[in-house]
């Protein structure tokens, strides 16, 4: 395609930066690119002052930039307080994080006391864009044995498909192929939540009984029925509520507790409890 | 000699391009969409030295993939078995050393693997098809290992060359009459 080897190098640089920048456009959210605006606002900024002076003066309104001054020194001061406030807030909230930690661990140990789990660290995933399973570094040696049930300190993660001596492959709650069994926490109605292609964050809830009342942000967890997962254990809370002509039909969009993103360690029950 | 070699060298790569794909390829996504080096290579090793070893290859390396992450042993053997097959057709039937040709061969080959794999999980597990997301990641897909090819397409080439000038020497040219 390309005439010579030096515009060769050049199309292959090119498509290089190109597909580093969708890459990273892609994937940042607009909150993470404040320094690009920074920069971009510093071009504009100093000329709009300008002109903003320009149209106050003529508009007989330029009392704002006579105490400009005093404003600056108000503004230094402010900003010192400011950074003092910041330096005290991003302490608390580390100290705030440990504690929920701590909280969670102590609240997961209370909350499945009647299970036996085995930490566990995830050291692979899924390659294909279109399945989500997770492979973790205990097996056949440590007593796991497949359909086990597998959580982590926010809640339900999946349960175990197969094993290896050292290792288990895990089908999260989040691969499309994969259905739990679930109760609506308050009103305590059966739903069947659902995996689906769209996302790595939220499940499909259906079979809504069309008489159940469903509210915003009301928990799901397991409802023991199904043979795999015990009862009880955290799945997410429900984000949306989609209603359709056919009440038969609706189906609410559930977050699930589990950052799968971010999931690095989880425990596996090897002891349920048969309902 | 040169040819086992050319085997071995053949079976790092791929364990290169599993450990890309992997860990690098995880974070390194278009809107959350990985590409799928796993086509490209077969496709290469069905064009540039044939004689079934692109069916040979995509079986066995389709497999161990499925052994170390699949659900189902066997799915994605059998997928990157007929793109090797695909791609020993192609070569027979069209010539590979222009880029556009290349690019629009693998884009086919990685739809064809995806919707294969797509149909073959409906069937087997049950679930309700997404056709708006498939199609959504799909062509993401696309776009990127068309995207890698183009990067790729002097190694491609290259590498090519010299594996095919050691598989299939006797028969070289003879597609261009």
């Amino acid at each position: 395609m390309y005439k010579s080897k030096k515009t060769g190098v050049i199309g292959i640089t090119i498509t290089i930066i190109i597909l580093i920048l969708i890459v990273i456009l892609s994937n940042t959210d607009i909150k993470e690119v404040s320094y690009i605006e920074n920069i971009l606002g510093s071009i504009v900024m100093p000329v709009q002052n300008g002109l903003t002076y320009l149209k106050n003066k003529i508009e007989g309104n330029d009392s704002f930039f006579i105490e400009l001054e005093s404003l600056k020194k108000e503004n230094e001061t402010l900003k010192q307080k400011n950074s003092e406030l910041e330096q005290s807030l991003r302490e608390l909230e580390i100290i705030k994080s440990e504690n929920q930690t701590l909280k969670e661990y102590v609240n997961l140990k209370e909350k499945y006391q009647d299970y036996q789990t085995i930490p566990a660290y995830i050291i692979n995933r899924d390659i294909s864009n279109f399945t989500k399973t997770i492979v973790i570094n205990v097996g056949e040696k440590d007593g796991i044995k497949p359909k086990m049930t597998v959580i982590s300190d926010k809640g339900l993660v999946g349960y175990i498909i197969s094993t290896t001596k050292s290792t288990s492959k895990v089908q999260t709650i989040i691969d499309p192929s994969t259905s739990v069994s679930s109760i609506i926490t308050t009103s305590r109605e059966e739903i069947i939540v659902s995996g689906t292609l769209e996302s790595n964050t939220n499940l499909k809830a259906t079979y809504i009984p069309t008489n159940a009342t469903l509210l915003e942000n009301d928990n799901i967890e397991t409802s023991g029925l199904g043979g795999i997962y015990p009862k009880g254990i955290h799945i997410g809370t429900i984000k949306q509520i989609i209603n359709t002509q056919n009440s038969i039909d609706r189906y609410a969009i559930v977050e699930t507790a589990v950052d799968f993103s971010k999931l690095e360690t989880v425990l596996v029950i090897t002891n349920q409890v048969e309902e | 000699m040169k040819k086992i070699l050319t085997l071995i060298a053949i079976i790092i790569t791929f364990f290169i391009i599993y450990f890309l794909q992997a860990n690098f390829f995880t974070w390194f996504t278009i809107n959350g969409v990985m590409p799928n080096l796993f086509v490209i290579f077969v496709l290469w090793i069905g064009l540039f030295i044939g004689k079934k070893s692109g069916l040979i290859f995509g079986l066995l390396f389709g497999i161990y993939i499925d052994i170390l992450i699949g659900k189902t042993i066997g799915l994605s053997g059998i997928m990157l078995g007929i793109i090797g097959l695909i791609a020993e057709y192609i070569d027979k039937n069209f010539s590979k050393d222009s880029r556009l040709t290349i690019m629009l061969i693998i884009a086919a080959s990685t739809a064809i693997y995806e919707i294969g794999i797509y149909i073959f999980q409906i069937i087997k597990w049950k679930i309700s098809p997404e056709i708006l997301p498939f199609i959504q990641t799909l062509l993401i897909e696309i776009l990127f290992n068309v995207i890698l090819s183009i990067i790729l397409y002097p190694i491609i080439q290259k590498l090519g060359n010299i594996a095919e000038s050691k598989f299939k020497s006797k028969t070289i040219l003879t597609r261009y009459f």
